[in-house]
């Protein structure tokens, strides 16, 4: 049996393909960066693949707001394709500018397992009103929807970083009660010792709500998130090797694995 | 016919507004005593519609679509004939 | 002759000097009297005046930022002197010495470039935007960036890290001190560093190196230092530019922004410079240069190209010129086929437009269609312009008609300047008077680390990504403290643990005292910060920020400076490789603060025996290696107290045996932890190694090995050159000692488990004892606050 395909999406502006590609390609994936534009002039197609990684950048500039213009440009070309691709219960996994994308296009939340068609929710300017580059604490949420999370202790806090000015996660109120109550929260920042962040600088980096990090769609199979997993794969990318000793892989390595792990088993 | 439209989109009050607050302090080192900035985005948009009312309703539409996000932004659209 | 469009021919022949003057001041061209006459009489001789375009051209050429006039020129000093070309003479000279063979590239593209491992190479380069920064802090700080990241990409490397050295004013100066047309130093800090981080996060191109350094001297004179690393195959470095290759413009439309920026960088800041230069400062988009970016590396990887070049300075009349001239080739360039932001331009608005975000690629003519498809397929705009042609001459059509027709061996022969150099006895500074010993060195010492040249920089450094690429090994910030690193590590090929290794050195409190021992302490900074992580083979660039060169005291000083980088790059035997200067930096405050900025680029072959600074384990050993000597001139710890006097730090022939012991060391292992001392001396550099790491240490200040008797405070806070602290492992201390044999060594004290900083002084009583979280929120919190 041939490997699965991971198909990378980038357009002008996306800039963290090349470094996912490398973790995904370790993780024995078949990995391919496709511009859009292959896409569209049918070079490629989406249902040859089994994972739609949407990496971070400043796609388009990030004009108008952050990942409004390839969230809706993309729902303008592929919208079927990426509807078939998420009821065939295939992996979608934004990153950063991808899951600001998501949120953008209305694939997230995804209530219901259905695209909206306007956004449910935003990624708000920092509170900070700064680009925050940090290591951050993460904690994963067993409990959620999410079919792509890692087998671990509730316990663990993974340290992963974030690069973005535009992470600020806020919904309705009424969206936030549908977010509850399908389980769609699967990261919420912390505090090192694993407590909740509870909205306090610079442990909640940007204010979001809930310290909501990432979250899910209602069928599990489409995850965003605004930390960095393929910044934290390998160990010498972690922040303190230097003091607590090299191990091979670093803790971003557990998230990608389990989404490799999921599209294996498709 | 061919329409101007003026498109301003700003976040809803009460909205913490960090890009606001940036410009705020930025003012105050120029030297100047500023209280309160709110930063809003303004597109102008040249549309070709059969009525006015028709163009407001595509700018409305263009509004939900794209320029602003129902979260956390309000829009005005403003129509005029060119 | 009756065109359809505007162009005019300028009467040289038939003037004077006055009006030659006055033709350059109202053509905005800034060249010079004699300059004026020689380009009458090159007309002379072709038997006709020249075209608004011509004259254009050949400003931007010699202007001090395309040509370096005074670097190649001639400078008489007062004392009878004579220096041929003070470049050659001293800077490129060192690389001709030492004539390393992992040099690929020096001083003759757009980037240095040095070999890197299995058959990539890496290219950097390092720019000032010093001018258009000081008019609109954001926009000239973020085309900085763009520009210096077109450099790399003009040399077929893809970049992967941006460095950026910033220098200002006080950040609490006071308002009303501040002369008409001169911004805040607190405007253009916030200004600057958020067009840096706005440019390299949108490009995705991490930001991992550089300083900040605050100074009276920079009030007038805001210093901005962009730089870029990118690697490249060695076998993808195309340059064959043939005649008959075409000309392809690619990337953002030309437009009238940034008109007359190289001649406006070559003058003086006054106070209309505010309003007047406004046009010359461009406007930066990032995603733009990320899709040439993709564009670039494609053609690269597909051969297609035969050479490329950036637009920087002087728009298309630099680049087109510099390139023929280059591959000993002319060109001929149709402008009405470039296309533009504003249809109306005129064409020498076209050919000397400073737009941002456009390269300049040359193709065998059976290639364009290929590029012009990959550019497509990146959403890019692009325009074949011209061809390469045999004669030795740039001739620029619109239209068809012909608009400017030089011989390119005129255009690149200026007229040498002849610049005049006052001789001062450079001394170095004063000796010292005496003041008696403060009574509390803890409070001293807080002080220092809350001073802005020495706290902690994280509030700047977490706006600009420094991960992004996931390459970055050892980072800016230190683990979980944040603490403070030497150099930053980059890790830029997945199948290859090698690392390059980014550092740098500048000493701007020094510069007043002594241009000299400025010079070659801060060669000596940047490379010790190179091999406290474990780099070595460092190549260096230069890049020099100075007053107006026609005053005979700022040559003076600059001269002293450059005759130093030679020295100090001899005692290394490090050559330098790529450099820039930004001269002319005066306003009515007065020249800049005369500054030097090294860039020092190493490699290590395996980044994971890469040391970082903070303490690793309690009970190991610190060691200080190298002499600690009265030289306080210029130091932060006289700067807090108001002492004027003092000895700026020397470099001596014996500070070139230190770096390959230290690396040796951290080879074999029995480095755990290693720094080098600089502002505030050796005080700050064992707080720093401990509030990184959280634990404590106890030293004994009569234990430091000394050049001369002195005070305890003096020998805390000395800022000598060539010293490092080591913490060495527990169990190889006799391994460590036998490495450093026949070099002044000496253990000081213990790393310890309780958190607090101890020095006991000769006598052994207490000097300093400080808990270590408190230095570390001291250090971290100071520059936060706004």
């Amino acid at each position: 049996m041939g490997r699965k395909k991971a198909c990378i999406l980038r357009v002008g502006g996306t800039n963290c393909d090349l470094e996912t590609k490398v973790a995904l390609d370790d993780l024995g994936l078949e990995t391919e960066i496709i511009h859009m534009n292959h896409l569209l002039r049918g070079h490629r197609r989406l249902n040859d693949y089994s994972l739609l990684v949407i990496p971070g950048g400043f796609s388009y500039g990030d004009y108008v707001r952050a990942g409004a213009i390839w969230g809706k440009k993309m729902l303008s070309k592929f919208k079927k394709e990426i509807e078939e691709f998420i009821e065939e219960d295939k992996a979608v996994v934004g990153i950063c500018n991808g899951f600001q994308v998501l949120v953008e296009s209305g694939v997230l939340p995804g209530i219901d397992g259905s695209i909206s068609e306007y956004p449910r929710a935003t990624l708000a300017t920092n509170s900070s009103a700064k680009y925050e580059c940090r290591w951050i604490h993460l904690k994963y949420h067993q409990a959620s929807s999410c079919r792509l999370l890692p087998d671990l202790d509730e316990d663990t806090v993974l340290r992963i970083p974030i690069g973005h000015g535009e992470g600020n996660f806020i919904v309705g109120e009424e969206v936030l009660e549908e977010i509850k109550r399908e389980g769609l929260v699967v990261f919420t920042y912390c505090k090192p010792d694993g407590s909740p962040a509870n909205g306090e600088y610079p442990y909640n980096p940007n204010g979001s709500m809930l310290d909501i990090a990432g979250i899910c769609n209602s069928r599990g199979n489409v995850m965003g998130m605004m930390p960095h997993p393929e910044r934290a794969y390998f160990g010498w990318q972690m922040p303190d090797w230097t003091s607590r000793g090299l191990q091979p892989y670093g803790d971003g390595s557990l998230v990608l694995k389990a989404i490799a792990s999921y599209v294996e088993r498709l | 016919m061919r329409f101007r439209a003026r498109v301003e989109v700003k976040l809803r009050p009460g909205f913490f507004d960090p890009e606001g607050e940036t410009v705020k302090e930025a003012l105050n080192d120029l030297g100047y005593r500023v209280e309160n900035v709110r930063v809003s985005k303004v597109y102008t948009v040249d549309i070709d519609a059969t009525t006015i009312d028709e163009a407001r309703l595509l700018l409305d539409e263009m509004c939900r679509r794209l320029l602003a996000n129902p979260t956390k932004d309000l829009y005005e659209v403003e129509v005029q004939p060119l | 002759m009756d065109l359809p469009f505007e162009i005019y021919e300028v009467d040289l022949i038939g003037s004077n000097d006055d009006v030659l003057m006055k033709i350059s001041i109202e053509m905005g061209i800034g060249l010079n009297a004699e300059e004026m006459r020689y380009i009458k009489e090159y007309f002379k001789g072709e038997g006709r005046n020249p075209t608004d375009v011509e004259l254009q051209t050949i400003g931007q050429t010699w202007s001090e930022h395309c040509y370096h006039k005074t670097f190649k020129g001639i400078v008489k000093t007062t004392d009878g002197r004579i220096v041929d070309n003070m470049f050659r003479s001293y800077i490129a000279s060192v690389v001709k010495e030492l004539n390393p063979d992992w040099c690929v590239s020096v001083f003759e593209d757009n980037a240095g470039i040095v070999d890197f491992v299995d058959g990539y190479a890496i290219a950097v380069k390092v720019e000032t935007h010093n001018h258009p920064s000081a008019i609109e802090p954001f926009g000239g700080a973020a085309t900085g960036i763009g520009g210096v990241i077109r450099d790399v990409l003009g040399v077929w490397a893809d970049p992967i890290a941006n460095i950026d050295v910033l220098c200002f004013g006080p950040l609490d100066y006071d308002y009303s001190k501040l002369p008409p047309g001169v911004k805040h130093p607190r405007y253009l800090f916030k200004g600057i560093v958020a067009g840096i981080g706005y440019y390299g996060n949108n490009m995705g191109i991490p930001t991992v190196s550089g300083a900040i350094c605050f100074d009276e001297g920079y009030v007038g004179n805001v210093v901005v230092y962009c730089g870029c690393v990118g690697i490249l195959p060695r076998d993808r470095y195309l340059r064959k530019v043939r005649p008959g290759d075409s000309v392809i413009l690619v990337g953002g439309r030309t437009g009238r922004d940034g008109i007359h920026g190289v001649t406006f960088a070559s003058t003086e800041l006054t106070k209309e410079s505010e309003e007047a230069s406004r046009p010359a400062v461009q406007i930066p988009n990032p995603i733009e240069e990320e899709k040439l970016r993709r564009a670039i590396i494609r053609i690269r990887d597909e051969g297609l190209a035969s050479g490329i070049t950036d637009l920087g300075g002087g728009g298309l009349s630099s680049a087109t010129g510099e390139t023929a001239n280059k591959y000993n080739c002319g060109a001929v360039i149709e402008l009405s086929k470039v296309k533009l932001k504003d249809p109306n331009m005129r064409p020498w608005e076209i050919w000397v437009s400073e737009s941002q975000e456009r390269m300049l690629i040359a193709s065998p003519p059976q290639n364009v269609a290929r590029i012009m498809d990959i550019l497509d397929e990146e959403d890019l705009e692009a325009a074949e312009i011209g061809r390469f042609t045999e004669p030795r001459r740039l001739k620029v059509l619109y239209l068809g008609y012909t608009v400017a027709d030089l011989s390119l061996d005129f255009l690149f022969s200026p007229p040498r300047a002849v610049r005049t150099a006052e001789v001062k006895e450079d001394e170095g500074g004063e000796a010292d008077f005496d003041f008696a010993m403060p009574n509390d060195l803890s409070s001293v010492l807080l002080r220092l680390l809350s001073s802005p040249n020495i706290a902690s920089k994280e509030s700047i450094i977490r706006t600009y990504d420094h991960e992004v690429k996931g390459m970055t090994a050892i980072k800016p910030l230190q683990g979980l403290r944040s603490g403070p690193n030497d150099a930053a590590v980059m890790k830029p090929l997945p199948s290859s643990w090698a690392g390059v290794v980014l550092s740098c050195g500048i000493k701007p409190s020094y510069g007043k005292l002594s241009p000299y021992w400025m010079a070659a302490s801060a060669i000596d900074e940047a490379v010790r910060n190179n091999v406290c992580v474990g780099g070595r083979r460092w190549a260096l660039l230069d890049n020099f920020t100075w007053g107006n060169p026609e005053k005979p005291d700022r040559m003076g000083s600059l001269l002293k400076a450059v005759e130093a980088c030679y020295y100090a790059a001899k005692i290394f035997q490090v050559p330098f490789i790529s450099g820039k200067d930004s001269l002319y930096n005066e306003s009515p405050l007065g020249p800049v603060t005369p500054t030097l900025l090294i860039t020092a680029v190493g490699i290590i072959p395996d980044v994971r025996k890469a040391v970082t600074a903070d303490f690793k384990v309690p009970g190991d050993p610190i060691y200080v290696i190298g002499l600690t000597r009265r030289e306080l001139g210029g130091s932060e710890y006289y700067r807090i107290l108001n002492v004027k006097s003092g000895l700026v730090p020397r470099l001596r022939p014996s500070a070139g045996e230190l770096p390959s012991r230290i690396i040796r060391a951290i080879d074999s292992g029995v480095i755990m932890a290693c720094h080098d001392p600089s502002e505030g001396g050796l005080a700050v550099a064992l707080a720093e190694m401990c509030l990184a790491s959280g634990f404590g240490a106890e030293v004994h200040t009569s234990n430091v090995p000394l050049g001369e008797p002195m005070r305890e405070d003096l020998v805390l806070f000395s800022e000598s050159n060539s010293r490092f602290i080591v913490e060495v492992k527990a169990n190889a201390e006799e391994e460590f000692c036998t490495l450093m044999e026949g070099i002044p060594h000496a253990k000081i004290g213990y790393v310890t488990k309780s958190p607090t900083f101890l020095v006991y002084g000769f006598d052994g009583k207490s000097l300093v004892d400080v808990n270590v979280d408190v230095l570390w929120k001291t250090w971290r919190n100071a520059l936060t606050s706004r």
